[in-house]
């Protein structure tokens, strides 16, 4: 069978699976665009984004296994902006089992004590109770995954991500010391194991590296809270600003641009974006990327 | 009183001897698992410690209030004898068990000799000189100290790997035994096997001081209550004069039997000796002729039979106690302003600490990251298994407070949170001859993203420098602001330097306690 024939034929019996979904107004969205949504709750703002995008059965099919994969890097409570919005996370949660995920699995390979991260974060208790399963990575299901990279190629990954069907990468928009800023990008580093550390030596090229080397479903980027200074891990609540929005795409590098943008930084003058740009992820430059702008 | 009533008396002081075991290991876990500032009495035992409440005042030379609860056991001696040892003692169980056993496999020499017991009380004196010229031992030995310890750092890491490992074993390949080993597996993930195995610096030691006094109940019964434990030779002064007494009647057809398990190798028709009787009323169960009696009666001037330990053996035990405290006070580590240890948040001045500190491991055990670990000789000589933070294996958890709320002797005051996030337990340096950004011109900040101090206490510069292969190049050269650095040492933790961390925490600028 040919490709053009495959996709076709495929396309014609998921989409009679999922009829209801024919019912809905379909919402053309050029390929990596971006949605920007702004409102009081990151619960609302995030389900308007993923409406915005199409809806999630979009992304996601029935009987799909959906690993959704948050910030969870840090030891500390929603306010100081360390680690993703537990309602971001949930909204996700929500969507994805409405879509018909068979399961939805939450995880992060933490910086602190994953214990005390998933617990103080808020996203164990609210993924939980939306009915996602909330797994600790465990070093015994650690494989060599080739990221293809410039610099990185074969790296311990949590088998875990690459076994699930989609990946939903929901970073929380932060500045980080070394690279910047911390996105969707930089977001890919907690799949990894081994010494992480290394990574930091030459990171920006390391940071495109592993983004682009791992297949990503849809990227949500909580920016409810944003940490401006002292990142990634902040901690002072001075440092935090309202920007009480969400940045969902299909493209992580747009994603990561748009972000920029919303940071005030300019993405041009971003290393890891640069190296991105360099190995055709997406555009650097904002203008050329449709950004749409919604208010909630 | 009869053979079965004596069986059934058993029966209750085993259930007891349990019931008192698993409290103790029930708190020890509460204490690893439960939420900052919320601990109750996890340490409980230690403050019905009479032993440490007299060590800890003797070395401080003050009282300690909460301590005071330990004279309620202590009082009770004079009335029950060596109840604790023989009913309440979670150690005392486990000696109990190992008696046990080699009753069971029938692996023991016949010893019938007091000489052994005298072992103690020789101990007790000397530890208890050491500690009124400040040298703070008796936790070595004390038998609170002593499990905790010893279940912190050798037994329930080790069990943790041994079950992690054989599961995960069971667990990787498909099959029916997969089946099987897999969700229990993924279960015990969830409950005890949490997280990440735990590591430290001295398991052997440690865990092989735990055998080794486990496996000599093969040689004699109870060999470490009757012979070592320096809180069953304090309790034994004071049993001597205690009411309770076993008695043989008129029944006795002196047969001995009552020998036949006594821990003490001893019996109520011969050798009794009551400093050394636990009360396990083994000898009434053992009986044919129901011809023991237990009493509460005043004993009669004269009639308290006790170990002998001779007045020579005193003086003997009197001078180890002063060498003892002197040789190791009089090292180098005195004087030396140099120090390459650092102590957990809230730790008094080194001299009171060695005095507090009492080697129990509570700290070790409730440290969520694993960095509290006990020092062999890094701390002196004195200082052998108090704690000390490694943080090559953790770091101090910018967040919690645990190791300032659990310290039975306040050798590690109390901190709240917030004041603990302020405390400096020592300063970052960085070593420019391994750090990338200045040895090898690479850019490298993950200390720096680490640091969890708001203000970051680990900041870099840019600058223009000649790498390896001569070119100019920009590096963002890390730096630490000594007065904002806590010393919490996750940046020499997340270092990603192989050799030798890069950046490491000293004790230099550190604070200390005053201790009231």
């Amino acid at each position: 069978m040919e490709r053009r024939t495959l996709i076709k034929n495929g396309i014609a019996v998921s989409s009679a699976l999922i009829l209801p979904s024919w019912l809905k107004p379909e919402i053309k969205m050029a390929p990596g665009s971006v949605v920007r949504v702004t409102g009081d709750s990151p619960y609302d703002i995030t389900r308007r984004a993923i409406a915005e995008m199409g809806g999630m059965d979009k992304f996601v099919s029935r009987r799909d296994v959906v690993m959704i994969k948050p910030n969870i890097g840090w030891n500390r409570v929603p306010e100081q902006a360390g680690t993703t919005n537990p309602e971001v996370v949930r909204a996700l949660v929500e969507l994805a089992y409405t879509a018909g995920a068979k399961k939805v699995i939450v995880m992060d390979n933490t910086l602190h004590k994953a214990e005390d991260a998933y617990s103080r974060s808020g996203i164990q208790s609210a993924a939980g109770k939306a009915g996602a399963e909330v797994r600790f990575v465990d070093d015994n299901r650690l494989v060599a995954h080739d990221f293809k990279g410039k610099n990185i190629q074969k790296w311990p990954v949590f088998k875990d991500f690459l076994e699930a069907d989609k990946f939903i990468n929901a970073p929380i928009l932060k500045h980080h010391g070394s690279a910047g800023l911390t996105v969707a990008m930089k977001n890919v580093f907690g799949i990894l194991g081994g010494n992480r550390g290394k990574l930091h030596r030459d990171m920006a090229v390391s940071i495109a590296d592993m983004a682009n080397g791992f297949r990503q479903h849809l990227i949500v980027v909580d920016a409810y809270r944003v940490l401006m200074r002292n990142g990634p891990v902040g901690g002072r609540l001075s440092d935090v600003e309202f920007k009480k929005t969400v940045i969902a795409s299909t493209n992580v590098m747009h994603a990561d641009v748009a972000a920029a943008v919303l940071f005030g930084l300019d993405p041009r003058e971003l290393e890891f974006l640069q190296a991105g740009f360099e190995r055709k992820m997406g555009e650097i430059d904002p203008a050329k990327i449709v950004i749409r702008s919604v208010t909630a | 009183m009869t053979a079965e009533k004596g069986k059934s008396i058993q029966r209750v002081r085993v259930a007891a001897q349990i019931f008192f075991l698993i409290l103790f290991f029930f708190l020890l876990f509460k204490t690893g698992a439960a939420p900052a500032a919320r601990f109750g009495f996890s340490t409980a035992f230690f403050y019905i410690d009479p032993l440490i409440l007299l060590a800890s005042m003797l070395a401080a030379q003050k009282l300690i209030p909460i301590f005071l609860l330990a004279l309620v056991p202590f009082l009770l001696t004079f009335i029950l004898g060596r109840f604790f040892c023989g009913w309440a003692c979670p150690f005392g169980a486990i000696h109990q068990f190992f008696t046990w056993l080699a009753r069971k496999t029938g692996r023991r020499k016949v010893a019938v000799d007091h000489r052994p017991l005298r072992i103690k009380y020789i101990l007790l004196i000397a530890f208890l000189v050491a500690s009124l010229f400040g040298t703070q031992l008796v936790g070595w030995l004390d038998p609170f100290s002593f499990l905790t310890r010893s279940s912190a750092v050798s037994v329930l890491p080790g069990m943790n790997f041994l079950l992690q490992h054989g599961l995960q074993v069971g667990a990787g390949d498909a099959g029916i035994v997969a089946r099987v080993v897999k969700p229990l597996y993924e279960f015990s993930r969830k409950t005890v096997l949490t997280g990440k195995q735990r590591t430290f610096t001295q398991p052997l030691l440690i865990g092989f001081a735990l055998v080794l006094v486990l496996y000599l109940n093969f040689y004699r019964r109870r060999f470490f209550c009757n012979s070592i434990c320096p809180l069953g030779a304090f309790y034994g002064i004071f049993a001597r004069y205690s009411l309770i007494h076993l008695k043989t009647t008129g029944e006795c057809k002196g047969c001995n039997a009552c020998a036949n398990h006594c821990t003490y190798y001893g019996s109520p028709y011969q050798d009794y000796l009551k400093s050394e009787c636990l009360l396990c009323f083994n000898c009434i169960a053992d009986c044919p002729h129901s011809a023991i009696t237990v009493e509460m009666t005043r004993p009669a001037e004269g009639s308290r039979p006790a170990v002998d330990v001779g007045r020579r053996r005193m003086f003997a035990s009197l001078g180890s106690g002063l060498a003892l405290a002197a040789f190791p006070a009089i090292s180098v580590f005195q004087k030396s302003r140099f120090h390459g240890f650092i102590r957990p948040p809230g730790s008094v001045r080194e001299k009171d600490f060695l005095k507090k500190c009492i080697r129990c491991g509570e700290c070790m055990q409730v440290c969520p990251t694993n960095a509290i670990h006990p020092a062999l000789l890094q701390t002196g000589m004195q200082g052998i298994w108090s704690p000390i933070l490694v943080p090559v294996n953790g770091y101090c958890e910018y967040e919690c407070n645990k190791c300032t709320q659990v310290c039975p002797t306040k050798a590690i005051g109390k901190l709240a949170v917030e004041e603990k996030k302020k405390f400096k337990i020592g300063t970052a340096v960085v070593n420019r001859s391994l750090c990338y950004t200045y040895a090898d011109g690479y850019n490298c900040a993950v200390c720096e993203e680490h640091c969890p101090v708001p203000e970051k206490a680990i900041r870099f510069r840019s600058v223009d420098v000649y790498n390896f292969r001569g070119k100019l190049k920009k590096v963002n050269q890390i730096y630490v602001v000594p007065d904002l650095c806590i010393g919490c040492g996750i940046c020499e933790n997340v270092c990603p330097r192989i050799d030798s961390p890069a950046i490491a925490v000293g004790a230099e600028e550190e604070q200390r306690e005053t201790g009231e």
